[in-house]
C-alpha cells in the first residue's frame, strides 16, 4: 500500500509543481476551458433534458425510448472508457518515461500494478465522467428522481469504471505480449479510427431522416417492437442501465441484482488483471523495449513525383516542403486524422445530396440560395476543422529538431511562409471542393456558386494564416504527437478566432446577398442606397480578409523569432 | 573567429551567464570547461542563435550574430548535446535537407555527403530511417551534417556524449584535422583528458563567469605548479574541496 501511495504522490507532485511553474499563464488558460467545458456541459444538460422531457410526453413508447437512450448512453460511455484506457494504458504501463526507474527498482509488482491502475482510471475516465453527469442530471430531473437514483447512481459509476479500465488493461497487455509496443500504437490508432468512421457512416447512410416521411412510418412500428428487448443482456453497460431504471421509470427490474453483477465483475477483472500483469507484464514490457519503430515503405516513385513538382521553387523553400510531405506520409499518427477529415467531408456532401428541398413551403429559389449561403459557412467551418489538424500543428511538428533551422542561416521568414503555402493549397482544394459540388447539387444559382467560390477562396487565406499565425504564437515542440498539439489552448485560441473570423465575413455578406436576392425576385432593380450598402459591406468584407491574412503571419512569425530553444 | 563582448544572459532572477569576454583565434582548438549549471550550453545556445543574449555581442567571423544572423551562421556549424533530428527522415534525405538549408548549390553536394558518410562510418545506414538510429549514431550524423557545409567554425557541446571509444578517438582526429586546416572548434565539454589532449587554449567557466582563459601550461602556472595534470587544476579552480567531501563520503 505505501508503494501505490508513494507512485501517486509523485505524480501528484509532478502536476503540482509543472502547474506552479506557470501559474500566470495558465491562470489565464484554466478560465477559457473552464468556461468552455460549462458551455459544453450546460449544452449536454440542455439537449438531453429537452429530448427526455420530450419523451415523457408520449404516451407509450415516451418511456421506451428514454430507456434506450439511457442504453445507447451507457453503451458509448462503456466503448469510450475502454478504447480510452486502452490507449492510456499503453502510455502508463509500456512507453512512459519513469518505467525504466521503476522497473529496476525493488518494487512489488502488484504495486506498480495497482498505482498505474489508479492512474489510468483517472487520466482515462475524468472527461467522460465530466459529460455524463449533465446527462444522468437530466435524466434525474425529468423523471423527479429521488435521493436513492443519485446514490443508485454512484454505485453504479465506480464498478462500471474498474471494469472499462481492467478490461482496457488487460488487453493492451496482451496485445503487447504479442506485438511490439511502439508499433502496435499504430495499429491501435488506425484500426480505432476505422472503426470510428465505420460507425459514423454506418449510421449516417441509415438515413434517420426517412423516420420523418410518413411514407415509411411503418419502419417506427418495427422499431418499438425493438425497443422493448435489450441490446444485450451480456454486456456490462446493459447492466449498468438496469440497476438504474428502476429510479426512473418505476419499473420492476431487479437492480440488486444488476448492481451486484457490476461489482463482482469489476472487481472479478481487477483481479484477473493483477494475475495476468504479474504473469506477462516483464516479458512484455522488456519486448517494447526491444521493439523497433515500423518501417514505412518509401516508395522512390512518390520521391521522384514530389522532387519534381517542386522543382521550380528555391532550394531552400524546396527542402522545407519536402520534408514536411516526407514526414506527414511517414507518420501514422496523422493518417488517423485524414481518414476522419475524410469521412467528414463525405457525410457533409451526402447531407446535402439528400435534403428534400422540394417539400418545402418556402420558394425553392430562395430556399436554396439561402442554403448555399449557411454552405459557406458551414464549409469554411469545416476547413477550419481541418486546419486545425494539419495547419495550426505544423510549427510545433518541427519539435526538437528546431534548432536546426534555428541555427541555420535560413530566415525563419522563409520557413513560415513556406509553411503557408503549402497549407495553403492543401485547404483551398477541399474547401473549393466542398463549395462548388454542395452548390451544384442544390442547384444554386451560377452567381451563388461565384460568390460562394470567391469567399471561401479569400477566407482560405485568412484561416490558414491564422492557422500558422497561431501555430507559431503557441508552439509545442515537446508534444508527443500531433492531435496533443491540435487540443491544447492554441489550438482551442485558434478554433475560437477562425470561426469567429467566418461568423463575421459571412454577416458581412449575408445584406448584400440577400438585397441581391430580393431585388431579384421582385423583378426590381437595386435602389442607390442598397447599392451602396452592398459595395460598404462587401468591403468591410474583404479588409476582414485581409486583416485576417496579413496579422497572424506578421505576430506570428515575430513570436517565433524571439523564442528561446 | 570568435568575439563575446560583455556576453551576458539573465533567466528571470538568475545570472546564467554573466557579462563574459572572450577572443578564440583561427585554427584553435578552444575548450570550454565548467561544472553542471556554470553557464556552458546556455553560451554556446547564444553563439550558435538559438537564444538571445540579455546583454552584450557574439561576433563570428567579423558578422555580429544580432546584426547580420544568416551571415554568421553560414560561418557556424553546430553540433548540441542531444542530438534531436526529424526522425521520420532518412540520413541521407536528412543531409540533403541540410544542404538545401545552406543553399549548397547541388553540384558536388552528392559527393561531398557520400564522403562525410564514409568518414563518420554511417555509409551502410544511409537509407535507413533516423529513429531506428542509436544515441551514438545520430551523434555521428549530426557531426557530419555540421562539417557538410564546409564551416569556418564547429561550436560543439559535449561531443563525445554517446559515443564509443572508436568513435570518440575518429572525432578527435577530425577536429585536430579540421584545425589544422584553418578551422577553429569551440567546444564545451566535461571529459577533462579530452580537453586536454585536444585544446590549443581552455576557458574555465563557473556561476555564469568565466575564471581563467589560457593554455594548459598558463593553467598550471595560476594554480602553481608544473606537474599538474588539468583534473586538478580544474577542481583548484572550482572548488576542489568540496569534490574530495563528496568522494570520502561515497566510501562510508
Amino acid at each position: 500500500m505505501r508503494e501505490i501511495i508513494l507512485l501517486l504522490k509523485t505524480k501528484i507532485l509532478s502536476y503540482k509543481n509543472s502547474s506552479r511553474q506557470e501559474e500566470k499563464k495558465r491562470l489565464l488558460r484554466v478560465i477559457i476551458f473552464f468556461s468552455i467545458g460549462l458551455l459544453f456541459w450546460f449544452g449536454s444538460f440542455l439537449v438531453f433534458f429537452r429530448v427526455l422531457r420530450y419523451f415523457s410526453s408520449i404516451e407509450v413508447i415516451g418511456a421506451l425510448l428514454a430507456s434506450k437512450l439511457l442504453s445507447m448512453v451507457f453503451l458509448t460511455f462503456f466503448s469510450l472508457l475502454i478504447f480510452s484506457n486502452v490507449i492510456t494504458a499503453l502510455s502508463t504501463y509500456f512507453l512512459s518515461d519513469d518505467l525504466q526507474l521503476l522497473n529496476s527498482l525493488p518494487m512489488n509488482p502488484s504495486s506498480l500494478y495497482a498505482g498505474r491502475f489508479i492512474e489510468n482510471v483517472v487520466n482515462s475516465s475524468w472527461t467522460v465522467l465530466f459529460f455524463s453527469f449533465p446527462v444522468f442530471l437530466a435524466y434525474g430531473l425529468v423523471y423527479n428522481a429521488s435521493l436513492f437514483y443519485y446514490l443508485n447512481l454512484l454505485g453504479v459509476i465506480v464498478p462500471f469504471l474498474m471494469l472499462s479500465a481492467a478490461l482496457g488493461i488487460i488487453l493492451i497487455l496482451l496485445l503487447v505480449y504479442i506485438f511490439p509496443a511502439r508499433r502496435l500504437k499504430d495499429i491501435i490508432l488506425l484500426a480505432s479510427i476505422f472503426l470510428v468512421v465505420g460507425v459514423f457512416l454506418f449510421i449516417r447512410f441509415l438515413q434517420p431522416e426517412r423516420l420523418v416521411d410518413p411514407e415509411s412510418f411503418y419502419l417506427v412500428m418495427d422499431y418499438i417492437s425493438n425497443l422493448k428487448t435489450p441490446t444485450s443482456p451480456l454486456i456490462p453497460s446493459q447492466w449498468a442501465a438496469n440497476a438504474i431504471t428502476p429510479f426512473l421509470f418505476g419499473n420492476s427490474e431487479d437492480w440488486e441484482f444488476f448492481l451486484l453483477l457490476l461489482w463482482s465483475t469489476g472487481l472479478a477483472f481487477v483481479v484477473i488483471g493483477e494475475w495476468v500483469f504479474k504473469r506477462i507484464y516483464y516479458d512484455a514490457w522488456s519486448k517494447a523495449q526491444e521493439a523497433k519503430s515500423a518501417r514505412l515503405s518509401r516508395s522512390r516513385v512518390v520521391n521522384c513525383i514530389l522532387e519534381t513538382v517542386l522543382k521550380p521553387f528555391p532550394v531552400q523553400t524546396r527542402v522545407i516542403v519536402l520534408k514536411d510531405l516526407k514526414t506527414f506520409l511517414r507518420d501514422t499518427n496523422q493518417w488517423p486524422q485524414l481518414f476522419l477529415i475524410c469521412a467528414l467531408v463525405i457525410i457533409y456532401i451526402y447531407n446535402f445530396s439528400v435534403l428534400p428541398l422540394e417539400k418545402s413551403p418556402m420558394p425553392t429559389f430562395y430556399l436554396e440560395n439561402l442554403l448555399s449561403f449557411v454552405n459557406l459557412g458551414l464549409a469554411a467551418f469545416v476547413i477550419s476543422a481541418i486546419a486545425v489538424r494539419f495547419t495550426f500543428p505544423s510549427i510545433s511538428l518541427e519539435g526538437r529538431s528546431f534548432w536546426i533551422v534555428k541555427s541555420s542561416p535560413l530566415e525563419l521568414r522563409k520557413l513560415v511562409w513556406s509553411k503557408f503555402w503549402v497549407n495553403f493549397f492543401f485547404l483551398l482544394i477541399p474547401a473549393e471542393f466542398l463549395i462548388i459540388t454542395t452548390d451544384i447539387l442544390m442547384n444554386a444559382t451560377n452567381f451563388m456558386i461565384w460568390l460562394s467560390a470567391i469567399t471561401i477562396g479569400g477566407m482560405t487565406f485568412g484561416i490558414t494564416s491564422l492557422g500558422i499565425g497561431f501555430g507559431a504564437w503557441f508552439p509545442r515542440f515537446k508534444a508527443e504527437n500531433v492531435s496533443q498539439i491540435a487540443t491544447g489552448f492554441g489550438g482551442m485560441m485558434y478554433m475560437i478566432t477562425a470561426v469567429s473570423f467566418v461568423g463575421l465575413v459571412v454577416i458581412l455578406e449575408a445584406r448584400p446577398v440577400y438585397l441581391f436576392f430580393m431585388s431579384k425576385l421582385r423583378g426590381l432593380p437595386l435602389t442607390g442606397g442598397e447599392l451602396t450598402e452592398i459595395v460598404v459591406l462587401l468591403f468591410m468584407a474583404l479588409i476582414l480578409n485581409i486583416l485576417a491574412f496579413i496579422l497572424p503571419m506578421k505576430l506570428g512569425l515575430k513570436k517565433l523569432a524571439s523564442l528561446e530553444i | 573567429m570568435i568575439q563575446l563582448i560583455d556576453l551576458g544572459k539573465r533567466f528571470g532572477n538568475l545570472i546564467a551567464v554573466d557579462s563574459i569576454n572572450l577572443k578564440v583565434n583561427p585554427g584553435e582548438v578552444f575548450g570550454f570547461l565548467g561544472p553542471n549549471g556554470a553557464g556552458k550550453t546556455t553560451t554556446i545556445k547564444m553563439m550558435a542563435g538559438l537564444i538571445k543574449p540579455s546583454s552584450g555581442r557574439v561576433i563570428i567571423d567579423g558578422w555580429d550574430l544580432a546584426e547580420n544572423p544568416s551571415q554568421a551562421k553560414k560561418v557556424i556549424g553546430f553540433i548540441p548535446d542531444r542530438p534531436f533530428l526529424y526522425e521520420k527522415l532518412t540520413a541521407l534525405e536528412f543531409l540533403r535537407f541540410i544542404a538545401g538549408l545552406y543553399n549548397l548549390s547541388s553540384n558536388g553536394v552528392e559527393g561531398k555527403i557520400d564522403y562525410l558518410f564514409g568518414l563518420f562510418g554511417l555509409a551502410d545506414w544511409q537509407d535507413e530511417l533516423i529513429e531506428s538510429f542509436s544515441h551514438g549514431m545520430k551523434q555521428r550524423l549530426v557531426m557530419a551534417s555540421a562539417f557538410l557545409h564546409q564551416p569556418k567554425l564547429i561550436i560543439v557541446d559535449e561531443p563525445m556524449v554517446g559515443l564509443d571509444p572508436k568513435g570518440a578517438k575518429l572525432v578527435k582526429e577530425i577536429f585536430r584535422g579540421f584545425c589544422d586546416k584553418g578551422g577553429t572548434i569551440f567546444m564545451s565539454t566535461h571529459t577533462l583528458e579530452i580537453a586536454e589532449e585536444v585544446c590549443d587554449r581552455i576557458a574555465i567557466i563557473q556561476e555564469g563567469k568565466i575564471i581563467t582563459v589560457g593554455n594548459m601550461k598558463e593553467l598550471r602556472e595560476r594554480v602553481g605548479s608544473d606537474e599538474e595534470k588539468l583534473e586538478s587544476v580544474f577542481f583548484k579552480l572550482t572548488g576542489g574541496e568540496e569534490v574530495r567531501r563528496v568522494v570520502e563520503a561515497l566510501r562510508f
